[in-house]
């Protein structure tokens, strides 16, 4: 089966700096990926190239093979309505009530479906994210937990087939964490295709299908998310190591992180 | 040195060439606005209502005062010349063709252009432009044109309403001189108001408009990832917004007039 989103050879420079070089990744449809590297070496700015927001330099980006970047305008504002983006920091509109943030997605695609209507889903949503109270709120007023959630609930609000998450669970308490992460569970029993950049390794283990390594600008490992984690390649176990370091220090604990143990190091 | 000069001039073509892309990008969002589907209708209203109702104060007492002075100097200087009767020629022309005009550009400038510049600054910086972009909004026709309509629209209302206040203070002072009935004051400055008075002052504020409104966007969507470009933003959209409407008065006033 075609991959739903597809990276052909691309390459972007940002501010002098070569962000993304000669990326080429396929994501497999109602598949789950994570994208995992060090600080810096590109992860958010392949998930927004990916995701249609960041023109590349060169190379392609094809979403059901159609190339993202020279799509008409129709067909664009469709493959809007069938992908979600949650922001690292939320990226709530400031301006608007937490309400008005959920509600104009919807305004967009479903400007046919009565008012009433598409208020109706608003405050469905708000209920199922514990943010009722919250719907007159403007952002500024939410804690961070809950502009995740709040982002969180907005990417979905159009039923998404690709869903594209920045660090989902970065800075937020445990029980917000347990909260998103049963949601993610959720989607991904309900077959959507998950594209996640992530340090967590408890989504890791209990969302990846596939998994992505990047350094400095290049995917370095991609594949099976079994075949990846056991990777013979020590740049690979560098990396992995590296980034789930504070919570594991050999490679047994770092299988068992990525398998789901949850007390890495215990006997 | 020559490599410095070519990098300066090659920088300089770049952001000329962007910013021309920049401006025929919204002019197309202009013509397409009314069909579009979104729902930036609001954020028009919005903003006629921010830089439009919200500045009436600042504009009548800066009109009103400017009145009064025209009045002033001009009470003064005149009559030593014998030429008392052009006092109201004078008015007309200094406030409906120039002042008017420029002035109200240049309070908007101050209060929208930097508001603006900031704003959507602001939003680069927090991926609020983005996300807009990812729930498919076209953020130059949702957060573009309806600045740019609102803006155009309000300063050319302005404008009007400054002409109006500024021959309103004229007539407040001249009342202290020689004390004339409004009715019969306004209808010697109407006599004197030609044609070509009225769409002078419509013109400049139309293109004054646009140039508020297009450099001050473009300033704001140019902030890259840092805040610390914000305040560089605005004080950029206020001192091109200045220095492009200084500009197109002259060219305007040059080509009309000569």
């Amino acid at each position: 089966m075609e991959p739903i989103v597809t990276l052909d050879d691309v390459h972007l420079t940002l501010g002098g700096f070569e962000a993304l070089r000669g990326v080429n990744l396929g994501f497999g449809e109602g598949k789950s990926t994570i994208i995992m590297g060090p600080s810096g070496c590109g992860k958010s700015t392949l998930l927004k190239v990916a995701a249609g927001l960041m023109p590349p330099d060169s190379g392609r980006v094809r979403f059901r093979g159609k190339d993202v970047f020279q799509m008409s305008e129709r067909a664009l504002l469709d493959m809007r309505k069938h992908s979600g983006f949650v922001f690292q920091d939320g990226a709530l509109w400031e301006n608007k009530s937490l309400f008005e943030n959920l509600a104009l997605p919807l305004q967009v695609h479903f400007a046919d479906v009565p008012a009433v209507e598409r208020s109706r889903r608003v405050v469905r949503a708000l209920e199922r994210a514990g943010l009722e109270d919250s719907a007159s709120e403007r952002p500024a007023a939410l804690s961070g937990g809950e502009k995740k959630i709040a982002s969180f609930v907005r990417a979905l609000m159009t039923e998404p087939e690709v869903l594209f998450m920045d660090e989902p669970t970065l800075s937020i308490d445990h029980a917000m964490t347990e909260r998103l992460h049963q949601i993610i569970r959720d989607l991904k029993a309900r077959g959507r295709t998950i594209i996640a950049v992530t340090h967590d390794a408890q989504l890791t283990s209990t969302l990846a299908d596939s998994l992505v390594v990047m350094d400095a600008g290049q995917v370095i490992a991609s594949g099976d998310f079994d075949e990846v984690k056991r990777s013979r390649n020590p740049r690979v176990r560098a990396i992995l190591s590296e980034v789930l370091k504070d919570i594991a220090s050999y490679d047994t604990d770092l299988l068992q992180l990525l398998d789901g143990d949850p007390e890495p190091g215990a006997p | 040195m020559v490599a410095a000069v070519g990098r300066w001039a090659n920088g300089k073509a770049r952001d000329t060439a962007y910013a021309l892309g920049f401006f025929l990008l919204v002019i197309k969002e202009v013509v397409l606005f009314v069909r579009r589907r979104q729902v930036a209708f609001r954020v028009l209203v919005l903003q006629i209502l921010f830089t439009g109702v919200e500045a009436l104060g600042v504009v009548s007492l800066i009109a009103l005062s400017i009145g009064a002075v025209i009045i002033v100097e001009g009470g003064t200087v005149l009559p030593r010349f014998g030429q008392t009767s052009l006092l109201h020629s004078i008015l007309i022309v200094v406030i409906t063709r120039e002042l008017g005009p420029i002035l109200t550009a240049f309070i908007i400038i101050a209060r929208s252009g930097t508001a603006i510049a900031t704003e959507l600054g602001n939003m680069v910086v927090s991926h609020e432009v983005e996300a807009y972009i990812s729930v498919g909004i076209n953020p130059i026709s949702y957060l573009v044109v309806p600045r740019v309509l609102g803006v155009t629209i309000s300063v050319m209302a302005l404008t009007i309403y400054f002409n109006f206040f500024g021959l309103v203070g004229s007539f407040l002072v001249a009342q202290l001189i020689q004390p004339v009935p409004f009715l019969e004051y306004f209808s010697t400055l109407l006599r004197t108001l030609q044609l070509r008075d009225i769409v002078s002052t419509v013109l400049k504020s139309f293109v004054f408009g646009v140039i508020t409104s297009v450099v001050a966007t473009f300033h704001g969507f140019k902030v890259g990832t840092s805040v610390t470009e914000i305040p560089r933003a605005a004080i950029k959209a206020v001192g091109q917004g200045f220095v492009l409407c200084f500009l197109a008065d002259a060219v305007i006033t040059l080509v009309y007039y000569l």
